[in-house]
């Protein structure tokens, strides 16, 4: 079978159009989604400068970088869905003879390739700007930021079930999770080991959320010269893998579990009958 | 004649094959099979019944409309023939595959579209969404975009296609959505008030081509309305159903014949105080009546289903005697709501009133 002629990747191809094309739909997303990232990003390395830690600047930036993906996650795949549900275009998955898995991808390369332009800004600004120092070997930095990147969407499409299951609330639950995670995985710092402000509990917790161990595997990488064969970097990377397929996996079932519970209470559609 | 089809109409299901027989054998008209169909929903007043017992048969290249006020289970019975909905009991297939066990069968054959959505990705032209949407089926890009033209030909859509979705005013969005319900070349399409909403002419054009689709394509369409003019139209057949129950199932036109005398409509002064036209439907003769108000005119025009012009002069009688003066009446060959009336005793607003309360 000629790949063009498969089903589910002309599902995935066309979900990943919509999704990269959508996100530049609007000048004034692509502006907000340069400069939110990169006016922390900003602030937070002066505060870096003031208290002589240049070396560390380069943080900041990486942060403003990862944070543009993790907003993308929240906003555009864990809530997508349930947005779908609301204008009737769920019902319109459902009832096509899409694979739901197909969706899920396309919609995930589609948020990075939207993403990844003015993720890119936000690391050319940074970088031009304040010259923070890098010691990097760059096949692990783009290995590590591939799974990481994984990883994160992985969990974005686990999300997505809960979020439809969650029901109407999804914006007040993009609010609630979007700072508390920033600071708990260390966006802008280092939240585990022996640098981070937080309890062992608390570390632990993080580390259950990928960006938490992709930021600091990424700093590793990116700013230390760490390469595969480091004891806590492999550690990570395993971490995130394992954390990866179980997302996967958990959100295809949760999935397949939504549809069929759908359809017993009449929940697939907003309105119920 | 119409006692006769209602009794049909209830016939006990034990009296009628089983679906899994109905549906094995090889009948290749019959492409929707609905047979002792029950849906109950669970609310905070407890279980609502919104399908009981629904049989009905449709056949390949038919448009058969299913005509009811809100709320009587036409959105429903379409939920569960489009596999987002299970029964709670009975059975129901469309080309001869189950809802229940071959959903995924089910969804390659058929499209679906309600009038109440507006499905789409605004930031994407009304062609992007509608390739978008065609590459759910899995169909080639050069094929994919040839439909898209066709169809969009037939529907005035043409020079609206390279506009951002949500640009494109209710109208134009509802024939993107009627593009969209046939883009795979489904052979069975689901339709639930696909013209709610739209100006007249938007209604007629969509209705010329919901017909071509059936006539030209040998589509089958089930069209899910509350719009009695349209089922009038296009529509081959229609199953009236009222509280989940379908109460009759034939032509339109046998529908309306089977009335026998014209109805009789009154318009009255002052507009009656609510409960005073019960006595109308308490007279003999009378099959049931419907009253809506024209505020503008100071006036109630009543409809009542009547036998004979005994009946229709008693009616007449009973409205003088209650204080009202009767401004005018006339007879007039029966609608399909006045077949309604005579089989529930109401029309659709007070229904949907009863519903509301």
């Amino acid at each position: 079978m000629k790949l063009h002629s498969n089903p589910w990747l002309r599902t995935a191809y066309a979900r990943l159009w919509v999704r990269a094309k959508s996100i530049y739909g609007e000048p004034l997303w692509v502006a907000v989604n340069i400069g939110f990232p990169f006016f922390t990003s900003f602030s937070l390395t002066m505060v870096y400068r003031a208290y002589g830690l240049n070396s560390f600047t380069g943080f900041a930036i990486l942060g403003g970088v990862m944070i543009s993906f993790w907003g993308n996650v929240l906003w555009s795949m864990a809530s997508q869905f349930n947005w779908d549900k609301q204008v009737g275009l769920f019902e319109i998955y459902i009832t096509s003879p899409a694979p739901i898995s197909a969706i899920l991808v396309g919609m995930s390369l589609g948020g990075i390739l939207g993403t990844a332009p003015s993720a890119a800004m936000v690391a050319i600004l940074g970088w031009v700007i304040f010259h923070p120092p890098i010691n990097a070997v760059w096949p692990a930095v783009i290995s590590v930021f591939a799974l990481t990147l994984a990883s994160l969407y992985a969990m974005g499409m686990a999300l997505s079930s809960l979020y439809l299951a969650y029901g109407r609330e999804a914006d007040s639950v993009n609010e609630a999770l979007h700072e508390p995670v920033s600071l708990i995985s260390g966006v802008y710092f280092p939240s585990t080991g022996g640098f981070s402000p937080f309890p062992l509990a608390v570390q632990a917790g993080a580390s259950l959320i990928p960006l938490t161990l992709g930021m600091d595997a990424l700093r590793r990488t990116l700013f230390f010269g760490q390469v595969f064969g480091e004891l806590y970097l492999d550690l990570e990377l395993f971490s995130l893998a394992i954390m990866g397929v179980v997302l996967l996996f958990a959100s295809s079932k949760a999935l397949k579990y939504l549809e069929n519970k759908g359809r017993r209470t009449g929940t697939i559609s907003v309105r119920q009958r | 004649m119409l006692d006769q089809r209602l009794n049909d109409a209830r016939k006990p299901t034990e009296e009628q094959p089983g679906l899994r027989n109905v549906m094995n054998r090889v009948d290749a008209e019959i492409t929707v099979q609905v047979e002792g169909l029950r849906r109950e929903f669970d609310s905070k007043e407890g279980k609502v019944v919104a399908l009981d017992g629904v049989n009905l048969q449709v056949r390949k290249g038919e448009i058969f409309g299913v005509l009811g006020p809100n709320g009587a289970g036409k959105t429903t019975m379409i939920r569960i023939l489009s596999t987002l909905l299970l029964p709670t009991a009975g059975k129901a297939g469309v080309m001869g595959f189950d809802v229940e066990h071959e959903p995924e069968k089910i969804r390659a054959v058929i499209n679906m579209a309600s009038g109440a959505e507006r499905a789409g990705y605004d930031f994407i032209s009304a062609r992007g969404n509608l390739w978008f949407f065609s590459q759910l089926y899995g169909i080639p890009t050069e094929e994919a975009h040839r439909r898209i033209n066709e169809l969009s030909d037939m529907l005035g859509l043409q020079n609206y296609l390279d506009r951002k979705f949500y640009a494109l005013s209710t109208g134009y969005k509802q024939r993107v959505t009627l593009v969209r319900a046939f883009i795979n070349d489904p052979k069975v399409v689901f339709l639930d008030e696909p013209t709610i909403g739209l100006d007249v002419m938007t209604a007629l054009s969509i209705r010329e081509y919901i017909l071509k689709q059936a006539k030209e394509h040998g589509r089958t369409i089930l069209l899910a309305t509350h719009n009695m003019a349209e089922v009038d139209a296009i529509c081959n057949r229609v199953a009236i159903i009222d509280k989940g129950k379908i109460l009759a199932c034939d032509t339109p036109a046998a529908l309306k014949r089977s009335l026998g005398a014209p109805s009789l409509v009154l318009e009255v002064s002052p507009i009656p105080a609510p409960g005073s036209l019960e006595p109308i439907g308490k007279l003999e003769g009378v099959k049931g009546y419907t009253s809506s108000v024209d505020e503008e005119r100071g006036l109630s025009r009543i409809q009542v289903v009547v036998d004979g012009d005994g009946s229709a002069q008693s009616v007449v009688d009973s409205v003088r005697k209650s204080g009202m003066t009767v401004v005018s009446n006339w007879r007039q060959q029966a609608t399909l709501e006045e077949v309604f009336v005579a089989l529930v005793g109401r029309g659709f607003r007070e229904r949907e009133h009863e519903a509301a309360q």
